[in-house]
C-alpha cells in the first residue's frame, strides 16, 4: 500500500471537505432555514476579513460513535482554531448544531478543554459562539463526572478569566443546562434574538419538575436575558449582527489583555522573541511531495524537507558531523527564530546527547522549537544497552520534558516507542502537534508487535494469531485514528507545513517565555 | 504689454487662475487678492503677490489694494464686482484700468430696463414687455418677473395667471434687493421652449467690434447654465448671421469696449430670437468660445485694455470643431441638489487631448458655503459637435472627488442623455425633468473588491502567518466578506487574477495609488471599468462616471428595538405622574408621547414603543406610581 504523497493529501482535502460539510443535508436545511449561519460561515464572519484560520483537530471523532467507516459526529460537533479578531489572534470554540443538536459527546468535551488548553499556553482570548444541547446524554459517564469531562469547560473559563485572558460568549441557538454556563462564566456575553436561548432546565424539564408550561423565548429568550435576567449583556438582532457585536468587544480589548495580571505587561508590539522579516523558502513546499517517499520506511534525508519549511531555505546546522542521525540547527518561520530537531535516522546516543544539548541551547536562548518526527525508535541491542543508550536517551526526554521554550511537533513519518518521547510527543506538551497523512504512530510496529506477543504467547510462527495484531496495529496506527481522539491537533498537508508552524508560532509569540530549569539528568 | 506691467484680478478661485495664467504668459505681474479664509488659496499661491482683503465685495478695499501693490489695471473676473458701475468708477477715479468696458456702458448694460431701450434703438429685437403699472389681467401668461440688475437667475419668476403675480413680484424684489441691491422689477413674455443662445463681442477702443459667434446655455436648471456650448447646435448660417448682426449692431450703439455677451432668448417653436441682457464681462462659459476660435479672451481683454487694436478682424475668424463645457459644482445633484461642503479629500481632474480644465480645487482642499460653490469647468474640444460629446463624456468620467459630493455624476449622464445628443434640451428641461441618479450596484462591487484587495497579503500589510489570504487546512480560501451597507462576498482580490465579487466574474486590470484612495480598473462583463476608491474605517467611498457613492458600514451599536410584543409602558422610576396625553383607542406612532413623569427632580417622557394603538391607560395625572407600575397598554398595529 504505497500510495505517494499527493494522493494521501488528496484523500486528507476528501476527508476535510466532507467534513466541513457539518451535519445531514436535513439538518443544515433546517438550520438556514430558521435564518442562522452554518458553523464555518459564523467563523468567517467573526474573524476578520479574509483573516486565514488555524482549525484545531478537524477530523477529530472520525469513525467514532457509529457503525465501522461511519462518522456520525463530523469534527466531533465542534470548530474550534485560531483567527484574527479585530487583528489580534483569539481562540474560537464554536458549536455546530446541525451536529446532534451540537450536543458533547466525549471527543467533543476533549476538543472543547484542548482549545481552551491552547488558548492558556498561547494567552489568546476565547470566542465562544455556543449553540448546544449540552451533554450527549446516552454517554454522560464520559462526559460529565471525571476531572477532564464537562465540568472542566467553566473551570477553565474562570481561570482563564483570572489570568487575564478574556472570555466572550455568544449565544446563537441554545444553550441548555451545563451549556448554559458557557454565557454565564463569560466576561462578556451576547445573545441573538429570538434564536438564542439560555436556561438550566429547558421547557420539558420544567414541565417535569413543577408542571409550569412555559415556551423556550419565556423561559430564556434573548429578550428575557438582555432586559431582565441579566444574564448578557448585549442583544443583537440576527448571527451577523451577533458577530459583529463580538468583534467590536475583542476590539476593545487593552493590547495587553491575554497576559497574566500582574504579570510583565508588555506592549502589543513586544513579542516573547524578535521577529524578522519573512523570507519564502526558496523551494516551494509543494515539491515535498516529490522528495519525500510515502512509505516511512524508504530512507531519505530530512534537510529536504527543512529546506522547504523554513526562511530563505537558511538552516544553520549544529553539530553536523556529529550524531548525524538527528540533525539540529538554526532557522527562521515566518520571521521567527525556531531551533530544528529532526530525525534523520534511528536514534543512537550521539544522537540523543546532541539533541539534549541543542534543546538546551534553545532554551538558554528563547528560541522556540521544531520536532520533525520521523523515529522508529532509540537503537537496540547488546551493544548499545551496554553503552548506556537509556540513560542517554532519558537525557534527551529531559530536556525535551523541561523545556520552557514553545515547542512544536510535527509527525511527518514513523512515530514509535520512545523515539515518539524523545521527539517530543503528546506527553510532552508541544504546544501543537502536527500529523503528516503518511504518518504511523504507535508503541511499535506492527509486525514486531506481533512477533513479540506472538514469542511471549509461545506461539512464535502462529501466522492466525499474529495477523489481528498486525491488523490491530495497522489501524491503530494510522494518523486518522489518531486525529479522531485528539492525539494531536489535526492532519496537515506537507505542503502546508510553514503556514501552520508558523501560525503556531505567531500565537505562542504572545505568552512570556519562563526562565529554564531542568531535572537531573543522568549523567 | 506696454502699459500694463501689474494686474491685480479682483477674484478668487479658476477664474482668477485662468487670467494669472495668460497674464503670466504675456510677462505681467500678477496680483491676487483674498480673504481670512482663502488666505492659502490656490489662486494666492499662484500670484506673484497677493493683498488681503476683508471682502471681495468691498470696492473701496479692492481699489486700495490696486493701488497699493501699484496695479496699473484690475481684471473683475466675473461675479463680485465684476459688473459694478460704481467700482468701475472707483477704478477710473484711482487712476487704475479696468479690464472692461467704461462705467456708463456698465451702468447701462447692466440695467435691464436700459439695455432694452438701447436694444430697441439698434433694431435689436427684444422679448415684448409689459409696464410694471399696467394692468396685470391683460398680460399675456405665462410672464416672467426678473430683477433690472443683476443677472443669473436670481430674483426670476414664472408667472402664470394673475393671481400669482404680487407673490412673485414681491419674492423677485425681496432676492434682488439681497443680491443686487437694486429691487426695480422687469415683466416679460415668458417663452415656454427657449434656447439661450449668446454671442461673444469684443470691442476696441479703435472703433472696431467683432463677435465670436454664439454658444449655446440651452441646459440650465433654475436659470443657472449647467452645459455650454458652441457653436450653437440649433443654428444655421442664417440664425447666425441674423444673431451675430444684431449683437455687433448693440456694442456698436453703445461703443462697447472689451469683452461682452449678448444673451438672446430663441424660441424654439418659431425660430425668433429676443435680446434679454448684454453681460459687460468675460463669462463663466467663455472657454468654449476660446476653444472654437482659437483666441485667448483674457488676452485680447488684456490689449483692450491696453489700448491696443483687437489682434483679428471679422473676416479672420473662423469656426473650429465644437465644444461643450461642463461645469463641476458641489452640489448633490440627486439629493435635492443641495449645496455640499466638506474637505475634497481626493482631486483628480481629467486630462488629455481635446480636454481643458480650468479649476481651484486640490486634494485635501477646504470647500465652504462661503462661496459660488461651483468647483471646476472640463471643456472637450473636437472636430464635431459628436466627437466633442464623446470627449466630455471620458472626461467626467475621469473627474474624481472624494470627500464632497459633486454634481459630476449628473453631468456625466446629462451628457450621455439622448435628448442632450439630440440637442433637444431646452432652458425648462431640466425643471421638468429628472436625471435618473446611476445606481449603486457597480460602485459597490467597486468598493468590495478594492477593500479586499488592500487585505491582501503585500498590498496593505506585511505578511502574516495569520493573514487575508482566507488560508483554511487543506482546503479552498475562505472568501473575503467586506461588510457594506450589505455583506458582499469577495473571492480573488487580486491583480490580473480573476476573481468574483457576490458571484460575478471580476477581473482586476490595474489598481494604482492615488493616496489618499486608489485608482482601480476593473473588468466586468468584458467591459473595462474605471473608479476612485478611498476604503476607510467605517466607509468605503467610490467615484465612479463621475458620481460618488458612499458606503456605509452598518453601527454595531446601533439601538436594538423594544422587546417583541412588549407593549406595556411601565414607570421608569418611583414618582408622579404629570401629565397623561392619550386616550384608549387612540392611534400613536412610535415615540409618540403618551404622557410624562417625575421622579427625583427629573421629567421623564413616556413615549409609545412602536406603531400601535392605546390599549389601556392606567396613568392619572397627579398619582404617585411605584417603579415598574403599569402606565400605558399599547397593541401594535402590526402585532395583534
Amino acid at each position: 500500500m504505497t500510495q505517494d504523497l499527493r494522493s494521501l493529501v488528496e484523500d486528507l482535502r476528501e476527508r476535510l471537505a466532507t467534513t466541513r460539510l457539518g451535519g445531514s443535508e436535513r439538518a443544515r436545511d433546517k438550520h438556514t432555514a430558521r435564518g442562522k449561519m452554518l458553523v464555518r460561515e459564523r467563523v468567517d464572519r467573526l474573524l476578520d476579513p479574509g483573516s486565514a484560520f488555524l482549525e484545531l483537530s478537524p477530523l477529530a471523532a472520525t469513525g467514532m460513535y457509529g457503525a465501522p467507516g461511519e462518522t456520525p459526529v463530523p469534527a466531533a460537533g465542534i470548530v474550534t482554531g485560531i483567527g484574527r479578531i479585530s487583528g489580534r489572534e483569539c481562540l474560537v470554540v464554536a458549536n455546530d448544531a446541525t451536529v446532534k443538536g451540537g450536543t458533547y459527546y466525549p471527543v467533543t468535551v476533549k476538543k472543547h478543554l484542548r482549545a481552551q488548553q491552547v488558548a492558556a499556553d498561547n494567552h489568546l482570548p476565547c470566542v465562544y459562539l455556543v449553540d448546544s444541547g449540552g451533554a450527549f446524554l446516552p454517554l454522560q459517564d464520559e462526559v460529565f463526572p471525571d476531572r477532564e469531562h464537562f465540568g472542566r469547560i467553566f473551570f477553565n473559563q474562570a481561570n482563564l478569566s483570572a489570568r487575564g485572558i478574556p472570555q466572550v460568549a455568544s449565544v446563537m441557538g441554545s444553550c441548555t443546562a451545563g451549556g448554559a454556563y458557557v454565557p454565564a462564566m463569560s466576561d462578556e456575553t451576547v445573545i441573538v434574538k429570538e434564536q438564542g436561548t439560555i436556561f438550566l432546565g429547558g421547557p420539558p424539564l420544567v414541565k417535569a419538575a413543577t408542571g409550569e408550561v412555559v415556551t423556550a423565548e419565556e423561559l430564556g429568550g434573548g429578550d428575557v436575558h438582555a432586559r431582565t435576567s441579566g444574564v448578557v449583556d448585549h442583544l443583537a438582532e440576527d448571527d451577523a449582527h451577533a458577530l459583529a457585536i463580538v468583534r467590536s468587544i475583542v476590539a476593545t480589548f487593552p493590547a495587553s489583555a491575554g497576559f497574566e495580571t500582574g504579570a510583565r505587561a508588555p506592549s502589543s508590539t513586544s513579542r516573547a522573541w524578535e521577529v524578522r522579516e519573512v523570507e519564502e523558502p526558496l523551494e516551494d513546499p509543494e515539491t515535498l511531495y516529490d522528495v519525500v517517499p510515502a512509505d516511512t520506511r524508504t530512507p531519505y534525508d530530512v534537510r529536504e524537507v527543512i529546506r522547504r519549511v523554513v526562511d530563505g531555505s537558511r538552516f544553520q546546522e549544529f553539530k553536523k558531523l556529529y550524531g548525524e542521525t538527528l540533525v539540529t540547527g538554526f532557522a527562521h518561520v515566518w520571521g521567527h527564530p525556531v531551533g530544528i530537531v529532526a530525525n534523520n535516522g534511528i536514534l543512537f546516543g550521539e544522537s540523543a546527547l546532541k539533541g539534549a544539548h541543542f534543546i538546551e541551547l534553545c532554551n538558554q536562548r528563547g528560541i522556540p522549537l521544531v520536532f520533525l518526527q520521523n523515529i522508529s525508535g532509540f537503537m537496540v541491542g547488546r551493544e548499545y544497552e551496554n553503552k548506556g543508550i537509556a540513560r542517554d536517551g532519558a537525557k534527551l526526554v529531559t530536556a525535551v520534558a523541561c523545556s520552557v521554550v514553545p515547542k512544536f511537533t510535527v509527525v511527518i513519518g514513523g512515530s514509535f516507542g520512545a523515539g515518539n518521547y524523545g521527539m517530543c510527543g503528546r506527553a510532552y506538551d508541544p504546544r501543537f502537534l502536527w500529523m503528516w497523512p503518511n504518518a504511523r504512530i504507535s508503541v511499535m510496529g506492527g509486525e514486531q508487535a506481533a512477533s513479540v506477543l506472538a514469542t511471549v504467547a509461545g506461539k512464535p510462527e502462529d501466522e492466525e494469531f499474529k495477523a489481528p495484531i498486525r491488523e490491530q496495529y495497522e489501524t491503530q496506527g494510522s494518523p486518522y485514528y489518531a486525529t479522531a481522539r485528539l492525539w494531536d491537533d489535526g492532519v496537515i498537508d506537507p505542503a502546508d507545513t510553514r503556514r501552520v508552524l508558523g501560525m503556531g508560532l505567531a500565537a505562542a509569540a504572545h505568552a512570556p517565555v519562563p526562565s529554564p530549569s531542568y531535572g537531573i539528568f543522568r549523567m | 504689454m506696454p502699459s500694463i506691467h501689474t494686474l491685480l484680478v479682483a477674484n478668487r478661485g479658476e477664474i482668477a487662475l485662468r487670467v494669472f495664467r495668460t497674464a503670466a504668459r504675456l510677462g505681467i505681474r500678477t496680483v491676487a487678492i483674498h480673504t481670512d479664509l482663502d488666505a492659502t488659496a490656490p489662486h494666492v499661491r499662484a500670484a506673484d503677490d497677493a493683498v488681503r482683503v476683508g471682502s471681495y465685495l468691498d470696492v473701496d478695499e479692492v481699489v486700495a489694494a490696486a493701488v497699493a501693490v501699484g496695479a496699473d489695471a484690475v481684471h473683475p473676473g466675473y461675479g463680485f464686482l465684476s459688473e459694478r458701475s460704481a467700482f468701475a468708477a472707483a477704478l477710473e477715479a484711482a487712476g487704475v484700468t479696468l479690464v472692461g468696458p467704461s462705467a456708463q456702458v456698465m451702468e447701462q448694460m447692466g440695467r435691464k430696463d436700459l439695455a432694452r431701450d438701447i436694444a430697441v434703438a439698434a433694431g435689436v429685437p427684444v422679448v415684448p414687455a409689459y409696464a410694471l403699472d399696467d394692468d396685470p389681467s391683460t398680460f399675456a401668461y405665462p410672464v416672467l418677473v426678473k430683477a433690472a440688475a443683476g443677472g443669473g437667475g436670481k430674483g426670476m419668476r414664472v408667472v402664470r395667471s394673475a393671481g400669482e403675480l404680487p407673490e412673485a413680484r414681491a419674492a423677485a424684489a425681496r432676492e434682488a434687493a439681497s443680491a443686487f441691491g437694486d429691487e426695480t422689477l422687469l415683466i416679460e413674455k415668458y417663452v415656454e421652449r427657449g434656447r439661450h443662445l449668446e454671442v461673444q463681442v469684443m470691442g476696441d477702443s479703435h472703433g472696431n467690434v467683432v463677435h465670436l459667434f454664439e454658444r449655446d446655455c440651452s441646459t440650465q436648471r433654475r436659470h443657472q447654465k449647467v452645459l455650454e456650448e458652441a457653436p450653437g447646435p440649433t443654428v444655421d448660417a442664417d440664425l447666425r448671421h441674423r444673431m451675430t448682426a444684431a449683437a455687433v449692431a448693440l456694442a456698436r450703439q453703445v461703443g462697447y469696449v472689451g469683452a461682452g455677451t449678448v444673451e438672446f432668448l430663441l424660441d424654439a417653436d418659431t425660430g425668433d430670437f429676443y435680446f434679454l441682457e448684454m453681460n459687460t464681462r468675460l463669462q463663466v462659459e467663455h472657454p468654449v468660445t476660446e476653444a472654437i476660435t482659437g483666441l485667448d479672451l483674457v488676452e485680447e481683454q488684456l490689449r483692450v485694455a491696453a489700448g491696443e487694436p483687437l489682434s483679428r478682424t471679422q473676416e479672420e475668424l473662423a469656426i473650429t470643431g465644437h465644444a461643450i463645457e461642463a461645469r463641476v459644482y458641489a452640489e448633490d445633484a440627486f439629493g435635492g441638489f443641495l449645496p455640499q461642503a466638506g474637505r475634497a479629500d481626493l482631486v483628480r481632474w481629467p486630462s488629455g487631448s481635446g480636454i481643458r480644465v480650468d479649476h481651484a480645487l486640490e486634494s485635501g482642499q477646504v470647500v465652504s458655503t462661503s462661496y459660488d460653490p461651483m468647483l471646476g469647468k472640463v471643456i472637450a474640444h473636437g472636430p464635431d459637435r459628436e466627437s466633442a460629446r464623446q470627449a466630455l463624456l471620458r472626461a467626467l468620467e475621469g473627474t474624481a472627488v472624494t470627500g464632497l459630493t459633486t454634481n459630476t455624476g449628473f453631468l456625466r449622464a446629462l451628457v450621455a442623455s439622448d435628448e442632450f445628443r439630440d440637442a433637444t434640451i431646452d432652458t425648462a428641461w431640466l425643471d421638468r425633468h429628472e436625471v435618473a441618479a446611476p445606481g449603486p450596484d457597480e460602485a459597490r462591487l467597486f468598493a468590495a473588491w478594492t477593500a479586499a484587495y488592500l487585505l491582501t497579503p503585500g498590498v496593505g500589510s506585511d505578511p502574516h502567518p495569520f493573514q487575508a489570504d482566507g488560508w483554511r487546512l487543506a482546503g479552498p480560501p475562505a472568501p473575503v466578506v467586506v461588510e457594506l451597507d450589505r455583506p458582499v462576498v469577495v473571492e480573488h482580490a487580486r491583480l490580473g487574477v480573476p476573481g468574483t465579487v457576490d458571484e460575478m466574474p471580476v477581473t482586476a486590470v490595474a489598481a494604482a495609488d492615488l493616496r489618499p484612495g486608489h485608482e482601480v480598473v476593473l473588468e466586468l462583463e468584458g467591459r473595462r471599468r474605471r473608479a476612485v476608491v478611498d476604503v476607510q474605517a467605517h466607509t468605503v467611498e467610490v467615484v465612479l462616471d463621475g458620481q460618488r457613492h458612499v458606503f456605509t458600514k452598518p453601527d454595531v451599536a446601533a439601538d436594538t428595538g423594544p422587546a417583541a410584543g412588549d407593549g406595556t409602558v411601565v414607570a421608569p422610576m418611583p414618582g408622579t405622574v404629570l401629565d397623561v396625553r392619550v386616550a384608549e383607542g387612540q392611534q400613536v406612532t412610535a415615540g409618540e408621547l403618551l404622557g410624562a413623569m417625575e421622579a427625583m427632580k427629573m421629567e421623564f417622557a413616556l413615549t409609545a414603543p412602536y406603531d400601535s394603538v392605546v390599549t389601556a391607560v392606567e396613568a392619572v395625572a397627579g398619582r404617585q406610581v411605584a417603579l415598574g407600575a403599569r402606565l400605558f397598554e399599547v397593541t401594535g398595529t402590526d402585532q395583534a
